[in-house]
Formats: structure tokens, sequence, C-alpha cells
């Protein structure tokens, strides 16, 4: 019988729904509430608490700073350059519009490109400011 | 018949949502009063968590349930997280100042003062021929969907209509992150040494 | 009609849990004791708030959404109630204990 057992066992059945409500979040960005920024701290959110409730150590190994500062990067390039693909079809930078045939699938593919990018950097730039913090205890 | 039973209950919707703003509006004076006046910073910590909370039920208030969503998930629930983490490095009580900060005081109230004055001179709140709802809000309500082929106005006019500021909004995160990184120094695998105790600052 | 009635009930049932569990709050001496009243407002405060929305909704996915909400609820706020508990003892709260405190004994009984 470990310490603090109703907390872990908690957080273990927790997590997976944090998670799943997270993308859930993100994807539906369009159709209701959500979007990038709220998905990327619900998804931040899981990792912290697991960090908290467990040991730090465990975490960092599953997200290490590595991954985390690459996929932060990887956000905002995303968001840039589907402004810079807008331009090489043809449009004006972020004009989404000509990403497809017509305006109106165009735009919702940018914009579904865009929050993903969005969400990924929130994510990982709360979980890279919880993680800095916590290493220097 | 219709009309009048239409008539009673708008008053009675406008009166109950007069009465929610007015108490949320003092809960969120009296906690933000609060946060300031303690001394203790947990405390402090606690009392801001409670004033993201009563932020976000006056945005639902005013409908705005994608910025209700933000502020909750941000304000209530890891900003509180990260702050706590901040006092556990450095300390739990504020240090007294010895100057009293009369000028400061009297300055801040000068500024509201001309603020409020200065918002006597707006159109009314949410009046319909107000020129913020005449210009560009209509056409974002009206071609939003049509154009963009997204049902969600708020996510339309975010990515976008205002794609631009977004892309400023993300890049400010990334580089709020890389600042914590470079002040901190986590980015480097160093396994640092548990400092000595007399290297540790008072908690 | 009968669906309108019953909802106001739950909600004025769940209104008043919530008042109780506010005033407990302000009325109990230590950390301990106030925890009692504050868990009332995550348990049957909310469950009977989200039953009077519950009989309101039109549709059956809105009131699955209802239920679940009340579930993750009731997973929850146990729990922190739990941690902050645990937190107080970790931390040398004693509970207060009538003997203890004969000054504030402001009704007399014994």
């Amino acid at each position: 019988m470990s310490d603090f057992l109703v907390l872990k066992v908690m957080a273990k059945l927790l997590i997976p729904f944090i998670l799943l409500f997270g993308f859930y979040v993100q994807m539906h960005g369009d159709y209701g509430p959500g979007g990038g920024f709220q998905a990327g701290v619900i998804i931040a959110a899981a990792f912290i608490l697991y960090a908290i409730v467990f040991d730090v150590k465990t975490a960092r190994r599953a997200a290490p700073m590595a991954v985390l500062i690459s996929i932060a990067c990887v956000g905002v390039l995303l968001y840039a350059g589907v402004g810079v693909a807008n331009l090489i079809y043809g449009g004006r930078f972020l004009e989404y519009g000509v990403l497809a045939h017509e305006a109106a699938q165009g735009n919702h593919i940018g914009i579904l490109i865009v929050e993903i990018g969005v969400g990924m950097t929130v994510a990982a730039v709360m979980m890279v400011i919880f993680f800095s913090f916590a290493r220097r205890r | 018949m219709g009309t009048v039973a239409r008539q009673g209950a708008r008053q009675g919707r406008r009166a109950i949502d007069l009465t929610l703003n007015i108490i949320l509006l003092i809960f969120v004076t009296a906690t933000g009063i609060a946060a300031v006046w303690l001394r203790n910073l947990l405390a402090s910590t606690m009392v801001l968590g409670i004033y993201s909370l009563l932020m976000a039920a006056l945005w639902v208030v005013l409908d705005a349930v994608d910025v209700a969503f933000t502020e909750a998930a941000v304000g209530a629930g890891v900003t509180t997280v990260l702050m706590l983490l901040a006092i556990a490095l450095t300390g739990h009580k504020e240090k007294r100042s010895r100057t009293k900060p009369w000028l400061p005081l009297a300055v801040s109230f000068a500024t509201a003062g001309l603020l409020i004055y200065a918002t006597l001179g707006m159109p009314a709140f949410g009046i319909a021929d107000a020129p913020a709802q005449l210009h560009v809000a209509p056409y974002y309500l009206e071609r939003g969907q049509t154009e963009t082929g997204v049902p969600n106005v708020v996510t339309a006019v975010l990515a976008s209509y205002r794609g631009f500021d977004t892309l400023g909004e993300v890049t400010v995160i990334f580089t709020a992150g890389m600042g914590v990184l470079v002040l901190l120094g986590g980015a480097t695998r160093r396994q640092r040494r548990v400092p000595a105790p007399a290297e540790e600052d008072s908690a | 009609m009968i669906l309108d009635i019953l909802s106001w009930i739950s909600i004025a049932i769940g209104a008043f849990f919530v008042l109780v569990s506010g005033v407990g709050v302000w009325r109990m001496p230590d950390l301990f004791t106030r925890m009692h009243p504050a868990g009332l407002t995550d348990s049957t405060g909310a469950g009977f708030l989200l039953l009077g929305l519950l009989l309101q909704s039109d549709d059956w996915l809105v009131s699955v959404k209802l239920v679940l909400i009340f579930i993750f609820l009731l997973f929850t706020s146990p729990v922190a109630t739990h941690a902050l508990a645990h937190a107080a003892l970790l931390d040398g709260l004693k509970p207060w204990v009538r003997s203890r405190d004969k000054a504030r004994d402001k009704d007399g009984e014994p």
C-alpha cells in the first residue's frame, strides 16, 4: 500500500479521458467552442497532472525536453508554412482559399492545419515551462 | 396575450441578467482586492484561481463561450500550478515595502478616473447602431460560414479573417517558452548537482 | 408541464444544498470540519442541479453529456477533498477538539 493510493488510482483512471477530451476539443473547434489554444492547455494539463501525482522523472521520460522543443517549433513552422504554401500556390500570405478547388474548402483545410499548429505549440510550451520550473527543485 | 407574456418574460430575463452581472462583478472586485491585499503568496495564488473562475462565469453570461473556455482552462488550471511552482522556488511571503506608495496610488486613481470619464463618450454598451456592430461584425456573421465552411464564427474569425494576428499570438507563446528555457536553463541535459545547503536561498 | 415542475423542484433543492454548504463552511471551526459542507456542493448540490437540467433537455445527446459531467464530478471531487485533508495532515494540522478550545465555546454545551 503506497502513499497517496487514492490519488494514484484516480489519476490513472482520469488521464486518458483528459487527453481524449483535449483531442476532441481540438478537432471540434470548427463546430463548437474549442480550437487550438484550449486543446493545447488541456493536453498539457494531463501531463502536468501525471507529473504532480507520480514523479517528475517518469513524466520527463514520457515527454523529453528535446521532443517538446521540437514540437513547439514544428507548430509555429506549420502555421507559417501554411502561409508560405499559399504564396507558392499563387495566393497571398495566409489566404487559404487557394489550397483547394473552391475557396470554402481551401479555407476549411487551412483552418484545420493552422489550429493543429497552434495546439501543438501551446501544449509543448506549457509542458516546457512546467518541466523547467520543476527541474530546479 | 402572446406579446404581453413575451414582454414579461423579457423583463424577467433582463432582471436576472442584471442581478447575475452585479453579483459576479462584486465578487470579481472583492477577489481582485483580496489578491493584492494578502501578504501570503500561496493564499494570493488561490484567490487568483477563484478570480479566473468568476471571470469565466462573466464571459458565459456575456455569451462568449470560447473565451470562457480558454479562461477556465488557462486561468483556473495551468496558471495556478505554474504560479505555485514559482512560489516554491522563491518564497511564501511578500516583503514589506519601506515606503508607502502614495504617489503611485494617486496616479492610478487619476488614470482610472480619466478612463471612466472617457467611456462616457462612447456609445451605450451593446446597442444596435454602434459603429462596432455595423461595419465588420455583420459581414463576419453573414458571410462567415459560406466563405470559410466553418460554422463556428469565432474560429473562423480567429484563424481565417484574422489569421495574421493569431500567427503573432503563437509566436509570442513560443517566445515565452524559449525565454523561460533560457532563464531557467532546462534545455541542456547536463545533470546539475544537488545544491549544497549553504547555496540554497531561504524558503 | 410536469417536467417543468419537477425540474424547478430539483433545481430548488440543489440551490438549497449549495446554500447550506456555504453557511456550513462559514460556521465550522477548522479545516477538517469545513470540508464536510464544502463537499456537499459537488455531490448533492451539483447532482440535483444537473438532474433539473437533465429534465429540461430536448436532445438525448445533451442528456448523455450531463450524465457524464455528473459522473466525472463524482470521481474528482471526493479525491480533491481527500487530497486536501491528506495534505493538511501531512503538514501537521491537528483536528479541532472541543475540550482543547474552551475559549471558543459560545453555546455552553457540555
